[in-house]
């Protein structure tokens, strides 16, 4: 009963942190213990480990997406040729 | 009278160069999922870049990519300032996306998954999000923006974009949970 108990409270703690884990951005970045407790317990949780792996594959998907705005190389030539002459429309 | 230019201008010039190429295809990128229209995303970049070269003495050169997204943001809401800020309305864009044809390898099995049975679901479940949540798992996941540049375009804080990420990864991957996102073959 306690170790389903505390099982639970860790998969609660976990699932607050997966997302943080896995995007590893350095503006919240999660500390060395908690990524040891979160792995440990990923080590042992079919379940989360699961919720990690549904992350990750959607993560990929819409990564994949990005094709749709890809930018055309005519529209960064333009912008390039926009910042050779931007000090020249600078009024200042 | 070219006299009349400060004597660094070149190099203030070639700074500004420097800073910005980077970041073009990102910038236009984005504009154009905030205008849904490529003539539209260039004019909004190229008036950003002059307003950001305008600025760049209050530049304290610290996340030329944030900083210029937010400079973005702000010149698309004065020029449109009808337009509600934080959404973008551009998922007719995205969602008709397909995966490039002609990759040179063979696809995995995870890549084939992806293209066969996920494309379509997924499409529904992100279309059905909140615009508020969609724009940010756009901004994050498709664009590959960091926490802190999606909160430069939103307008928002970190954490917002953070909790507004979250909810719309949970809401999709419980979505989709009747055609699940993982199955036995992938690794």
């Amino acid at each position: 009963m306690t170790g389903t108990l505390r099982q639970m409270l860790t998969c609660h703690w976990s699932a607050r942190r997966i997302q943080r884990y896995l995007d590893a951005d350095p503006a919240a970045p999660l500390t060395p213990g908690e990524v040891a407790r979160l792995e440990g317990h990923l080590a042992t949780c079919e379940r989360c480990t699961r919720i990690v792996q549904e992350h990750r594959t959607l993560h990929r998907a819409l990564s994949r997406w990005s094709g749709a705005t890809s930018v055309d190389s005519r529209s960064v030539d333009r912008v390039r040729e926009f910042l050779s002459t931007i000090d020249d429309q600078d009024p200042t | 009278m070219t006299e009349s230019r400060p004597p660094d201008d070149g190099a203030r010039k070639s700074s500004f160069g420097e800073l910005v190429e980077p970041e073009i295809e990102v910038l236009l990128r984005v504009a154009l999922t905030i205008t849904s229209n490529r003539a539209d995303a260039e004019d909004l970049v190229q008036e950003s870049l002059l307003r950001a070269y305008r600025a760049i003495d209050r530049f304290d050169g610290r996340h030329p990519r944030a900083w210029l997204l937010t400079i973005l943001r702000n010149t698309n809401a004065n020029l449109h300032r009808r337009r509600r800020p934080g959404t973008i309305g551009d998922w007719e864009l995205i969602r008709t996306a397909r995966p490039a044809f002609g990759r040179a390898e063979l696809p995995s099995a995870e890549d084939s998954f992806i293209n066969d049975e996920l494309h379509a679901n997924l499409d529904t479940a992100v279309r059905a999000l909140d615009p508020r949540f969609r724009t940010a798992l756009i901004l994050v996941d498709v664009h590959d923006l960091s926490y802190s540049e999606a909160a430069a375009v939103m307008g928002v804080p970190v954490g917002t974009v953070m909790s507004r990420l979250s909810r719309a990864r949970d809401r999709v991957r419980k979505s989709l949970r009747l055609s699940p996102l993982t199955r036995g073959d992938l690794s």
